[in-house]
């Protein structure tokens, strides 16, 4: 390697402040990578409701699995709130394809590589599964055809198998490109999308539960899965400024993401969960609880929305994506 | 394998042709294309004179529009960068003495210090175009299917299959990918893939009037571009590297080799190249892990807390 290559100060901690970007070269400012060209709030729309419904998939089908016939009910609902991305998230990712008449061409191969192949694969599963057990489930409700309960509960269990990976295979979507924020850390971005999704579905489960034992329940698996993201975030950021990447947490949308994910998603319910607990009269705390799993939910769209946009703008700054691409991020283990 | 090419051309004298020169590549490009064998680009920068006549052939041939007619104020660059309507772009680097002025926080834009003089003295030129991965992330992300690797070993999109679904764009890690808003499909160089068929060397390789970009089986330009390395290194210009080859910089992070390689003289960044691009596909499983264990730890805790929840009826 020629020696004047060598001429940029090596920073001598891991996560230095001087790390957080790029100063030598770039090409007159011109940015190095094309930004994703997905619409932030379509997309993120689908990742959030694809999270939302897959994960009441997984939480309620546990529920009638773990308590039986005194889960029917949380189950009832999960079957119905599966019914979300398929009915508007999968028409919202058609909608953002710039030649959508050709959305069937996604079924034309299966690839491991590419997480939107798998993605496809994963969602089409589980529209097969949650769309058997809502079925039966219509049949219950309306026909009162009992007998139908029975094929209403064997749809959840692939429904929710296929659930837990259609909450988190778009994390993988993201990861597996060239968007500096997306790439840097892959396991923080998926343990994010997870928890947020396990959030947003045990939330939407809850609200307007009338038992309180079952809010109460839904509630503190929506809590739990809160503390992991307020974890995950924190790990995330910290090793997307390890590999440079730092200087994309400070764009506009990382703001709003601060606001937003945090503020509005974790920290608001999280108090209002506290004082729904203590609350004596049953239907202040009721309305307290639903209010807190709406925020939870717009915390979870928010989310998907931010992180879709700090990638973007990662990728079109090439200050930032220069510094990510230096040798010291490449993977330690594969050199020969 | 090499053919001179003026034997071949020895075989037409006249200036005016009526028919198709079956294998023309041999006598434009020194090179037989056979399907089955692996083609590149060898863009060697240091021959680049940033004529643009890669540029222009390339949308003589692909009937590619312009897509700016504008200055960019860019030194002599105005194309700007790769994309759905421009295959080739030349990169324009003037290095200019230091100013008084900068300062590591501000350096001015696209300009290094360095000790030659200003003007002409102290410039870099580079005809980018598609990498042609060897393990193409465009490709590997494709859910379509759309991009291929064809039996030339290059890398091409079907426009009749393509749905414009964009991933292909974020995961090139060139910026090279580029969606048409018009017809809402993805484009980039195909390597001239029809010319390839009908046995003609890609329009800019044979336009290319310095020979800066050869084009050739690749196991031919890896032996001539190692052998121009020393060349220059023993003419005293100790900075020429490869970019692309196998171990070089731009072939690191899984990604093997590029098809289209290039010779450089300064620091990869300064081309708009990334030093260290690593493989997207590679982050695939890790993420999917680490999402689904956390789905399988929270839904141990649901399971754990329905089971201990008592049954109210308020």
């Amino acid at each position: 390697m020629p020696e004047h290559r060598d001429g940029r100060a090596v920073s001598k901690g891991a996560a230095s402040p001087e790390a957080a970007a790029w100063k030598g070269p770039t090409y007159y400012g011109r940015s190095q990578l094309k930004p994703s060209p997905f619409n932030a709030w379509v997309v993120g729309g689908y990742i959030f409701l694809a999270g939302l419904s897959g994960a009441s998939a997984v939480v309620s089908t546990v529920a009638e699995a773990v308590q039986g016939e005194r889960g029917a009910s949380i189950g009832r609902k999960g079957r119905y709130l599966s019914m979300l991305a398929p009915l508007v998230g999968a028409p919202l990712l058609i909608l953002d394809l710039h030649t959508p008449t050709r959305f069937y061409n996604m079924w034309r191969i299966v690839k491991r590589t590419s997480p939107m192949s798998l993605g496809t694969w994963i969602l089409t599963a589980f529209i097969g599964g949650a769309g058997v057990a809502v079925v039966a489930q219509l049949g219950v409700d309306l026909l009162g055809l009992k007998w139908l309960k029975r094929i209403a509960r064997l749809g959840s269990a692939p429904a929710a198998i296929t659930g837990a990976g259609i909450s988190t295979y778009t994390a993988a979507l993201l990861a597996a490109t060239s968007a500096p924020y997306w790439a840097a850390d892959e396991k923080g971005l998926g343990v994010r999308f997870a928890s947020s999704s396990i959030a947003a579905g045990s939330a939407a489960l809850a609200l307007g539960e009338k038992s309180r034992s079952t809010r109460r329940t839904l509630n503190a698996i929506t809590g739990i899965a809160l503390l992991t993201e307020l974890v995950a975030t924190a790990v995330h950021h910290k090793n997307v400024k390890a590999k440079g990447v730092g200087a994309s947490l400070e764009s506009e949308w990382a703001h709003i993401e601060e606001a937003a994910v945090l503020g509005l998603g974790v920290l608001l319910p999280l108090g209002l969960y506290v004082a729904s607990r203590r609350l004596g009269d049953r239907k202040r705390a009721g309305a307290v609880s639903d209010l807190a799993s709406l925020a939870v939910m717009a915390g979870s769209a928010m989310l998907r929305v931010s992180t879709i946009r700090i990638g973007q703008d990662s990728a079109s700054r090439p200050e930032v994506s220069l510094r990510f691409s230096q040798p010291e991020n490449l993977p330690k283990k594969r050199r020969a | 394998m090499e053919i001179h090419p003026f034997a071949r051309a020895r075989e037409y004298p006249d200036s005016v042709f009526h028919d198709v020169i079956p294998n023309e590549s041999e006598l434009t490009g020194g090179v037989t294309i056979e399907p089955g064998k692996q083609y590149g680009f060898f863009t060697d920068t240091t021959v680049c004179i940033g004529c643009k006549s890669c540029e222009v052939a390339c949308k003589e041939w692909n009937n590619l529009p312009a897509d700016d007619i504008g200055l960019t104020g860019q030194s002599y660059d105005n194309t700007g960068a790769l994309s759905a309507n421009t295959w080739r772009h030349v990169n324009f680097i003037e290095k200019k003495q230091a100013l008084a002025d900068d300062t590591a926080e501000r350096p001015a834009r696209g300009v290094r210090d360095n000790d030659q003089n200003a003007f002409q003295s102290g410039w870099l030129m580079m005809s980018d175009v598609c990498k042609h991965c060897h393990h193409a992330p465009c490709m590997e992300s494709c859910p379509t299917g759309a991009l291929f690797k064809t039996e030339f070993d290059t890398v091409v999109v079907q426009q009749d299959i393509c749905n414009g679904c964009g991933y292909c764009v974020s995961a090139c890690p060139f910026g090279v990918v580029a969606l048409n808003p018009l017809d809402g499909k993805a484009h980039k160089c195909t390597l001239c893939y029809d010319r390839l068929k009908g046995g003609l060397e890609p329009a800019c390789a044979k336009a290319c009037p310095t020979e800066s970009i050869q084009f050739g089986e690749l196991s031919d330009l890896w032996e001539r571009a190692a052998t121009r390395v020393e060349d220059l290194h023993a003419r005293g210009v100790t900075s020429a590297y490869t970019y692309g080859t196998p171990d070089a910089p731009g072939a690191t992070g899984d990604m093997k080799y590029l098809n289209s390689f290039f010779l450089l003289t300064d620091r990869p960044e300064a081309y708009n190249l990334p030093a260290a691009p690593t493989r997207p596909s590679n982050r695939v499983a890790p993420a999917f892990a680490a999402g689904l264990s956390t789905i399988a730890g929270l839904a141990l805790a649901a399971a754990v807390l329905f089971a201990g929840a008592k049954t109210t009826r308020d």
